[in-house]
């Protein structure tokens, strides 16, 4: 049997164009890995201070409880990986996350709302501070990516059962046709038929 | 015996090429001797490799701080076991040992299939021997456990104090149990793959091994949990880190895995989905180990920055390329031989569960890895965090505890109403009496009513089947309750043991529930004879008196204890002691950041917590408090999950003798179900 040519120059293409890919995704990692981080400041610390002035006649919008939940959807800038809240009551050592909770506590005393603090701590530390992609721009993909391909998923799952059952009753179709033509004959052919089946010589 | 291990490493490099070369060779020119040499090769790589690893715990024990890697992980006054364990606590050691539990693998698969699958076992030991050397290689020239240093130090840096706890002693093992035995299957894969050989033998050894590797990641993610829990501070056992992620990862496609090769056993379908799983199985553990040891993204848990993530990367992409070109060139020879017959069927539900597995792993990878895209597309690495995966991943294990009911009670191929009725009216109803009995007593909380109820529906599912079966063979040999129960469980392994890996799950779920009440009590602080009242979430008032701070020096640390008297509704309920630590090395220098030591009391109901913060002065110790309901049946559910898995993989003569049926007939297995038989 010969190889369809053609298959085999898309096949031959394809190994080709993962041969340029690879040392590129390489190379494009290694050059992540490489890069400096842009989050620590001069004295090699990762705290920026977050001072808005207080708005006029300022009343605090967030309570306690209203703090610590703000706290726990944003990011310590350390690399200890954990929420401001949980920083700084669990890890001693972190000077980070205590000085950002005053800067909270500044911030709600001033009267900021909890958005407004988040939208002030981005615009210093970056997008890196929330704990959650914001729903706008290009973070919108990953809150709706994985709705989309698990949804994805379902349709193929149902296209494909629709598909097996659809190819399943146009064979029974094809079978009834059959019984529906077979039908058709003379009663004394019928009884042949039968006979026939029934094998009534053995 | 250091140059020993540190030569028996180069040996095994030789001895995996070789294992390669002349089993592929073998295996392409049908030449058993070729094949032969191989498979002993692949016995040597191990012998060379448990030399190696012989050498290192040599060097480990008789504190060689000439070695980098010793001098860089243990110290003079390290106690023993943590000797024992330094070994894998570290990059370079850690890839030997790695690479030890692979060659051992390759080695007892070899062994084990000495008389079977004669076609497919040349490619499957090439196989393991290109993975066992890819991995010594990466050992040799990226993290050399063997490196000296060029001075010899009085006495080495110690090992990380979190690190010293008898969790974290059993738990990387457990978890590189796990992970390497993925590679096993993925061999088989491949063998079956170029040999053509998609069904029987093929399905057996690839379900035990796939077994294996999901029963060591379950004890391994759930010993990981526990050691997060009591070890870090932070009162929680799970935080969606991107190395807790990379162990989650191939345990949830492994799991999807045990359940879709159901199909193609009993109805010969998904032979191109299940050859997919198996392979994304592997490459999601080096995806997670490339995660683990890159450095990439940051983690609490992940190893320094280091050379070995390039080579991991490399070895991802190039195996993804091949295998990809293997499957492609092999999907003739993959059509199912049946096709689903309708959507409500036990096929249609195991689909399902595949679908919510496959995309809860696909949310945690995606969120793991958004920070690398966005900075790629914005150029700037966001953060994606436990809000990010508790609020995606939520609904989709809350779908998929919903599939832990219905799957294994619906009937194949097609599910008629009567069917449905028998089986869920009364795990339905007792769901809905569970929700609304919880609303009545004053549960407010969505998703918590949401998992009780279908925790209940689930337990009943499950406590149904138990009912029915041995109430079957109490009827059909008269026996007694115990005896009945037994061999229902002992007859049908497989089917009994899968329904007490359910209800593991079922318990962890209904505990993870749980923390939706937790209630935290932080930045207390307590002076000597000082009282602290807290309400916990079942309204019982507590009460915490300091009875003081003591100030000791133990092995290889200064403790500062805080012991506090505890009480709830009155009732003395004991004394708790929490610590902290300051390590130091043999000469007395501090060594590491100081530590803690949380006091923990543990009941049924809930955990009480007690976190020993610091001081604020010298006599006034800062304290955090937290009550977290249901912790110790994560332990339990986790438990009972790996003692299901005991059962299931525990060998049955019967179906050993009979071997693997590729399809059987449904009415067949229904008559044979109901008793266990």
């Amino acid at each position: 049997m010969t190889p369809d040519p053609a298959r085999r120059l898309t096949r031959r293409a394809f190994v080709v164009r993962c041969a340029v890919a690879v040392p590129t995704t390489v190379l494009a990692t290694a050059s992540i890995q490489a890069q400096p981080s842009s989050t620590v400041n001069m004295d090699g610390n990762y705290y920026f201070p977050v001072r808005p002035p207080a708005k006029p006649d300022a009343v605090a919008q967030l309570d306690e409880g209203a703090v610590i939940a703000l706290e726990k959807t944003l990011a310590c800038p350390c690399p200890c990986s954990l929420d401001i809240y949980t920083c700084r009551t669990t890890d001693v050592t972190c000077t980070n996350s205590p000085a950002i909770h005053a800067d909270i506590v500044r911030m709600v005393d001033g009267g900021y709302s909890g958005d407004e603090i988040v939208s002030q701590l981005s615009g210093r530390y970056g997008q890196r501070i929330r704990l959650v992609p914001s729903k706008s721009g290009f973070n919108l993909v990953a809150w709706f990516l994985p709705f989309v391909a698990v949804g994805t998923g379902g349709l193929l799952i149902a296209r494909l059962v629709h598909s097996w059952r659809h190819a399943e009753q146009a064979a029974h179709q094809s079978q009834s046709d059959i019984r529906a033509i077979s039908v058709q004959a003379t009663s004394d052919e019928m009884e042949r038929l039968n006979a026939a089946l029934r094998d009534d010589s053995r | 015996m250091i140059l020993v291990g540190e030569l028996s490493l180069w040996v095994a490099i030789l001895m995996a090429a070789w294992t390669t070369t002349v089993s592929w060779a073998g295996g392409y020119q049908r030449r058993p001797d070729l094949v032969f040499s191989g498979e002993r090769a692949m016995y040597a790589t191990f012998a060379f490799t448990v030399l190696a690893s012989i050498g290192l715990w040599y060097a480990i024990f008789t504190h060689d701080f000439s070695l980098k890697f010793v001098a860089s992980y243990t110290s003079m006054n390290l106690p023993s076991v943590y000797l024992f364990s330094s070994f894998w606590a570290g990059q370079a050691g850690s890839m030997l040992f790695w690479t030890l539990i692979l060659a051992m693998y390759g080695a007892v698969a070899v062994y084990a299939n000495r008389s079977r699958l004669r076609n497919m076992m040349p490619w499957v030991t090439g196989t393991m021997g290109l993975i066992t050397l890819f991995f010594l290689l990466t050992t040799a020239f990226g993290a050399n456990p063997f490196e000296r240093l060029d001075w010899v130090p009085a006495d080495g840096r110690g090992m990380n104090p979190q690190l010293q706890n008898p969790g974290m002693a059993i738990h990387p093992p457990m978890l590189y149990f796990g992970y390497v035995a993925t590679a096993v299957p993925f061999a088989f894969a491949i063998g079956a793959l170029i040999t053509r050989q998609l069904d029987g033998e093929w399905l057996a050894a690839v379900r035990r091994w796939s077994l294996l590797s999901w029963f060591f990641l379950t004890i391994g993610i759930v010993l990981g949990m526990w050691w997060a829990y009591v070890e870090l501070g932070w009162s929680g056992y799970w935080a969606w880190d991107p190395v807790e992620n990379s162990s989650l990862l191939p345990w949830l496609s492994g799991t999807a895995f045990l359940h879709s090769i159901m199909i193609q056993e009993k109805r010969g379908m998904l032979r191109k989905w299940n050859v997919t799983l198996v392979v994304l199985t592997f490459l999601l553990s080096i995806l997670g180990t490339f995660i683990t040891r890159s450095g990439v993204i940051e983690s609490v848990h992940a190893f320094a920055q280091s050379s070995v993530g390039s080579w991991f990367l490399g070895f991802l992409i190039v195996a993804t390329i091949l295998t990809a070109i293997l499957v492609s060139t092999r999907l003739k020879d993959m059509e199912a031989k049946a096709e689903l017959e309708s959507m409500v069927s036990r096929e249609a539900a195991f689909l399902y569960n595949n679908l919510v597995l496959v995309g809860i792993a696909f949310t945690t990878l995606w969120g793991t890895l958004f920070p690398i895209l966005s900075e790629w597309v914005q150029g700037e690495k966001i953060t994606v965090g436990q809000p990010f995966f508790n609020s995606v991943n939520t609904p989709l294990g809350l779908l998929l505890l919903a599939l832990t009911g219905i799957g294994p009670l619906i009937a194949w191929r097609r599910a008629s109403t009567a069917n449905l009725k028998r089986q869920f009216m009364m795990p339905a109803a007792l769901g809905v009496f569970a929700v609304v009995a919880l609303l009545l007593i004053g549960m407010r909380h969505f998703y918590a009513l949401v998992f009780y109820g279908l925790a209940t529906f689930v337990a009943t599912t499950i406590t149904q089947e138990f009912v029915k079966g041995i109430g079957a063979r109490r009827r059909m040999y008269q026996e007694g309750l115990a005896i009945a129960s037994v061999r229902l469980v002992a007859r049908n392994r497989r089917r009994y043991g899968g329904y007490v890996v359910h209800f593991g799950i079922v318990v962890m779920f209904a505990a993870f529930a749980g923390l939706y009440f937790k209630k935290d009590y932080v930045a207390v602080e307590l002076k000597t004879g000082d009282t602290y009242s807290a309400v916990d979430p079942w309204g019982d008032t507590w009460t915490f008196t300091s009875e003081g701070m003591s100030t000791y020096n133990t092995l290889n640390r200064r403790v500062v204890a805080i012991s506090l008297k505890t009480t709830r509704n009155g009732e003395p309920m004991g004394t708790m002691l929490a610590e902290k630590r300051q390590h130091f090395d043999a000469t007395g220098a501090t060594t590491f950041e100081p530590s803690t030591e949380v006091a923990i009391k543990e009941m049924a109901r809930q955990d009480v917590y007690v976190f020993f913060s610091g001081l604020s002065n010298a006599d006034t110790a800062v304290m955090n408090f937290h009550f977290n309901p249901l912790v110790i049946w994560v332990w339990i559910g986790g438990f009972i999950m790996a003692f299901g898995g005991v059962i299931v993989m525990w060998p049955q003569a019967e179906r050993r003798e009979r071997g693997y049926v590729a399809e059987l007939a449904p009415q067949h297995e229904g008559a044979m179900a109901g008793a266990g038989a």
